[in-house]
């Protein structure tokens, strides 16, 4: 469980619904804080009187804004350009934090876990037993090294761990091993476009630089129980995340969401991920600053005072603070104030930022290498081999099923990103039986014709959306299968390509397998049985059913004689299916085909009925 | 820290009371096992009756059979889940744990006296009984002191002890007995409680060298420690590590005719290096007059070539050390707190109580921050000079003092390190990367070097040297009295360090042996005081350096200087 559909994610983040499988479901109905990571120790309030925004469902939440937007009116902002201010220049840097997928924790054979009984995974290493030593498992090195190389960074051969000072109780030892002084990956790039959702001021692609990709401990996750109790789970201390920080490159709030939205696909693109932002398994910190427009112009001018908000756990709640940040410091600005460079923090719905702490609040970590713990040395055959295995990267993926699919951006998108990635899989298991199907397989020219293609994409997301849309589940695995078995879709797919049934019936065998009363393989077979083949009406049958119906219609036929004149722009179409539909009804309709009948329709109108029309 | 500041309800299961008054006896156990059960844990796994011993275990080392306090407060009650991996090895080779010994707390300090248990005393001379007041006995030496007493009382035949800056050497010579520091990464230091990790050491203490060097080299069927390589300790040299460090030395096959040769063949042809900043103002005449006796025997009776040596950094050595160790202690002490295991001092504090009032006004962050739990519980868990260190350390690691301090002291480090390399014939196998033998031999800058050094050339000293020798404490042990009154001034309790911190900055193996100190010499009030003479050899030279250590022991024995 890798990756959060965005079309998951529009419908839960905009409507608030969460479908009831995996993670999430799980994640929201614990009434858990927030702290998913080592970021800093005081973010946290101690006593559960105090209202922590995500100890509140992530629902509850999202419907409190919706109302607090609409009380204030101001539900209709949306065409509104949040994305500059004129006069302004807004900058922006990231720290991403993310769960590796991997099966033991950083620095003990302890094995991950996220659903497990609290406490199951814990060795005396994570408890800070005195006198346990840190043991790296270097596995962990392959969900790093690979998103590391999916960000596009240079792995450093010789990286260090460090021990960063705090205090807190979801930190036994009193300290998290980082790799503060000498990160294990450096100097990266992601680069975004259009279809990322980045701010339409930044063109047809931005590109934003990784300054670095390093090694760290998670913490143990608190649960605040009623009173001043907390509950402890140490399951979690000490499983591996990665901190990616971004250059202060970013300088609209879109392209802020849009580069935490494209770290998350490619990390899960590269199965280094756990799980996605919502389900807790990646977290973001922003830091803002602005300047006038002015200043930014002579380059090296140095940046406005930042600011940090930290946690933030939605790609909205980025996208939302990093704006009122922006407002916030501006207005100050604006009154003649001084921006402080200090910690903020966000709730989802509000409509500003809140301080956490100062500067003179800030911790001396101490940073210290950690004596225990020698270099890490990543040697070049690993670094090799996994970029060699890493498979293509989401961006060429895209690339490759527009061009060669002929599929719009918007449909390779979501195939790529629906259920976890294996819609794309299960696609093109479908296109390949499809074509075996159509002896297209040995095709030396694909391009020629992409309809198959296209209608197999279709039939990917649309109609088999559809099948879902009453809470069932189609039960997609990994590598590419479902209820709806793919060589039994490839087969409705063949006959309809071929017009040996009609799109309606092939939409009723769909739901026949997806119900299971169609055994897999069976599908031919009951077309046969149910007696579905499309025998489609001659042309002339179609000519005398429209001759039937357009009898008494001469206030509709007049319509066409007036676009044929010239006396309308627009071709009647309404008017036309119009006819068609009249048609449909009117013969047998399991042998007829609305194209076919709109087809003669059409003929028979321009060849007959408006030569008669202009001649009377 | 005083016996009142312990926690309350806590309620002690070990041998020396914390109550100073009612001792009458020289409180070097912390728990002790009872002589008349032969229970599982005191049986030793080894089923040859002929190779049992007995093991003292300091009290930092986790064993199963008894708590592990390290004399701290905050660890009064503790017991370890596990138990450290050498005292299973030790186990396995035929211990039998007598008891847990005292220290100074978490290894911090030099002379046993800065434990929850109260200080621990040397036996008084001669027969005299052991007074109420222990005060006029002599110190012990820190922080393996109690380890050091049970080995010298013939109560244990072995002591493990831990050595960070000297804490095994230091008691070893107060004591009069043998104390070895081996190689960094030698002995695993899964279950010992760290001080300062990149510094700390499993150190034996016994009677004879031949006890410590049977365990570490083996002998017969029995594997050498030496070769043991222990996956829980991310530090513990690999297995091929090991394999290719003792390649280019002597003596870790114990039967081969170097193991079988005399004393004296052992000595002969030796080039002991004598460190001339060693020489301190500090060093008492005494043992200043031994150590040139020692090095004067060796060189007229027994063909070995005693060469004056130049170790330049030395004087820096110490100042080093006493910004790492205390880095390092800073951080690994972070990990107590009272949540998850030890003593957690409850609310009814003035502290927690303050913080409790101000939590509904001040931000809840504010009580996390001010750590109610876990200032109430470190302020109470925590000795003096624990708590001086943690904060030594926490400045020294601050943002604003580390370039100045931490930092600095790791480039003295290296230079230590450099000063041994270029003494010592052997290479360091560690270091072959930075110091290629084709290329330019390592360069002395002659301005550091102490002038008496005899120069070969222009590049610098003539003679390459086997082993240094020197003394392992500046000083006699002074008395309990004595120590307690100049606790006001650490630092020059620090001092008592000074030469054997060296050998644990660049990871070398050091072995401290008793030597007399002549009476009537110029030593505190004539008193006849115990010394011990220090070897120092390259890194891995284990098997060798023990083997001198044996032989010189034995010749010191029969020339009437030994102890």
């Amino acid at each position: 469980m890798s990756r959060v559909s965005t079309a998951e994610l529009s419908k839960y983040l905009l409507t608030g619904s969460i479908t009831r499988r995996g993670c999430l479901h799980a994640r929201f109905s614990t009434a858990t804080t927030s702290r998913g990571f080592a970021t800093d120790a005081r973010l946290q309030p101690t006593t559960p009187t105090t209202p922590t925004a995500p100890a509140v469902p992530f629902r509850k939440q999202l419907k409190d804004q919706n109302k607090a937007l609409k009380t204030s009116g101001n539900k209709k902002k949306k065409n509104v350009d949040n994305q500059t201010v004129p006069g302004w220049e807004l900058t922006v840097g990231i720290e991403i934090h993310a769960q590796l997928n991997t099966r033991h924790k950083l620095f003990s054979p302890a094995a991950t876990s996220f659903q497990d009984s609290p406490n199951r995974h814990v060795a005396l290493f994570d408890l800070a037993v005195p006198g346990s030593q840190p043991l790296f498992q270097s596995e962990t090195l392959i969900p790093a090294v690979r998103a590391a190389l999916a960000l596009g960074c240079d792995i450093r051969a010789v990286s260090r761990f460090d021990r960063k000072h705090y205090f807190h109780w979801d930190q036994p030892s009193g300290y998290q091993i980082t790799q503060y002084y000498h990160p294990f990956a450096r100097d990266g790039r992601v680069s975004l476009y259009p279809r990322d959702g980045i701010a339409p001021a930044d063109g047809d692609r931005v590109d934003i630089e990784i300054e670095r990709v390093q090694l760290e401990q998670d913490t143990a996750k608190t649960t605040a129980m009623a009173g001043s109790v907390h509950w402890l789970d140490f399951n979690r201390v000490g499983v591996p995340l990665i901190e990616i920080i971004t250059k202060p490159q970013i300088h609209h709030p879109a392209t802020a969401a849009a580069l935490v939205r494209k770290v998350q696909m490619l990390l899960a693109a590269v199965d280094a991920c756990v799980s996605g932002m919502e389900a807790g398994g990646l977290r973001a910190d922003v830091n803002v600053s602005v300047r006038r427009a002015g200043d930014a112009v002579s380059p090296g001018s140095p940046l406005g005072t930042r600011t940090e908000i930290k946690n933030l756990s939605s790609f909205k709640a980025v996208e939302d603070a990093i704006i009122a940040e922006r407002d916030r410091q501006i207005a100050i600005l604006e009154a003649g104030g001084i921006v402080e460079g200090e910690t903020r923090g966000w709730s989802l719905g509000s409509t500003e930022t809140r301080r956490l702490r100062g500067k003179e609040g800030e911790v001396d970590y101490r940073y210290m290498p950690d004596p225990d713990l020698g270099p890490l040395v990543i040697a070049d055959d690993l670094v090799t081999r996994l970029a060699d295995s890493m498979g293509v990267l989401p961006d060429q993926e895209i690339d490759d099923l527009i061009s060669s699919y002929g599929l719009s951006t918007k449909d390779a998108m979501s195939l790529l990103t629906l259920d976890d990635g294996a819609r794309v899989q299960y696609f093109y298991n479908v296109l390949n039986a499809l074509e075996e199907r159509l002896d297209l397989a040995n095709d030396a020219s694909p391009t020629s014709d992409q309809r198959h293609a296209q209608l197999a994409a279709n039939w990917c997301l649309h109609e088999l959306g559809k099948l879902t849309e009453l809470s069932s589940d189609l039960g997609m695995t990994p590598d590419g299968e479902c209820r709806v078995p793919s060589v039994d879709l490839a087969a409705i797919l063949a006959h309809l390509h071929r017009r040996e049934i009609t799109a309606k019936v092939a939409k009723e065998l769909l739901w026949g397998v997806f119900r299971c009363e169609i055994p897999s393989g069976g599908v031919t077979q009951a077309i046969e049985s149910n007696g579905l083949w499309f025998h489609e009406l001659s042309e002339d049958e179609y000519a005398d059913l429209a001759d039937r119906v357009i009898q008494g219609e001469d206030k509709v036929l007049s319509e066409f004689l007036r676009f044929k004149q010239g006396k309308t722009k627009a071709y009647p179409q309404g008017k036309l299916m119009f006819l068609v539909g009249k048609m449909m009804r009117a013969g047998v309709e399991q042998r007829m085909d609305p194209s076919s009948a709109e087809k003669i329709m059409r003929a028979r109108l321009e060849s007959v009925y408006l030569p008669a029309l202009e001649a009377s | 820290m005083s016996a009142r500041a312990r926690p309350r309800g806590l309620h002690l299961r070990h041998v020396c009371p914390p109550n100073g008054h009612q001792r009458r006896h020289l409180n070097h156990f912390i728990s002790r096992a009872d002589a008349s059960l032969t229970s599982a844990e005191a049986t030793p796994v080894s089923n040859d009756p002929s190779s049992t011993f007995t093991l003292a275990v300091k009290d930092n080392i986790a064993t199963a059979s008894f708590p592990t306090t390290c004399a701290s407060p905050f660890l009064i009650d503790y017991r370890s889940p596990y138990e450290a991996t050498i005292v299973s090895q030790l186990r396995a080779r035929g211990a039998r744990l007598v008891g847990t010994t005292n220290m100074d707390e978490f290894g911090m300090g030099s002379h046993s006296t800065h434990s929850v248990f109260g200080p621990v005393a040397q036996d008084p001379e001669g027969d005299a009984p052991i007074p109420a007041d222990t005060s006029s006995l002599l110190s012990a030496g820190g922080s393996s002191g109690g380890s050091a007493v049970a080995v010298a009382k013939g109560e244990a035949d072995v002591a493990l002890g831990t050595d960070t800056g000297g804490s095994v050497r230091l008691p070893a010579a107060y004591c009069a007995v043998v104390g070895f520091k081996p190689s960094y990464g030698m002995i695993s230091r899964f279950g010992v409680v760290p001080y300062a990790n990149s510094l700390d050491t499993v150190g034996f203490l016994a009677r004879e060298v031949s006890r410590i060097r049977d365990l570490i080299v083996g002998g017969g069927t029995r594997p050498g420690l030496w070769a043991e390589h222990d996956p829980q300790d991310p530090t513990s040299l690999s297995s091929a590590a090991r394999t290719r460090c003792a390649g280019g030395r002597e003596g870790y096959k114990f039967d081969t005719a170097w193991g079988k040769k005399r004393p004296a063949d052992l000595l002969r042809g030796l080039r002991v290096g004598i460190p001339l900043e060693y020489n301190i103002e500090e060093l008492d005449p005494a043992i200043r007059d031994s150590w040139a006796r020692v090095a004067a025997l060796l060189q007229s009776s027994f063909g070995v070539r005693a060469v004056p040596v130049s170790l330049p950094t030395t004087r820096h050595a110490l100042a080093a050390y006493y910004v790492i160790a205390p880095a390092e202690a800073s951080s690994n002490l972070a990990k107590y707190d009272g949540i998850r295991y030890g003593a957690r001092a409850t609310s009814n504090t003035t502290a927690a109580a303050a913080a409790e009032d101000g939590s509904a006004a001040a931000p809840a962050s504010d009580a996390a921050e001010g750590g109610v739990l876990y200032a109430a519980s470190r302020a109470a868990g925590f000795g003096a000079e624990v708590k001086r260190r943690i904060l030594l350390g926490g400045y020294t690691l601050s943002a604003a003092a580390m370039d100045n301090y931490f930092l600095q002291a790791q480039r003295v480090r290296r230079l230590v390190r450099r000063d041994f390399d270029r003494v010592f014939a052997l290479a360091n196998p560690l270091h072959d990367g930075d110091a290629d033998p084709e290329s330019e031999p390592p360069s002395f800058d002659l301005s550091d070097l102490d002038e008496r050094v005899p120069m070969a050339d222009k590049r610098g000293p003539e003679e390459e040297v086997d082993f240094l020798l020197c003394p392992t404490a500046p000083t006699p042990p002074p008395t309990l009295r004595e120590v307690l009154a100049k606790e006001k001034n650490p630092v020059e309790a620090y001092m008592n360090d000074v030469f054997t911190v060296p050998a644990s900055l660049a990871g070398l193996p050091a072995v401290s042996v008793p030597v007399s100190v002549q009476p009537g010499g110029a030593g505190e009030a004539g008193r006849p005081g115990a010394a011990g003479l220090q070897l120092i050899g390259q890194y891995w030279d284990d098997a060798r350096l023990l083997g001198v250590a044996e032989a010189l022991v034995e010749v010191l024995r029969d020339e009437g200087m030994g102890r």
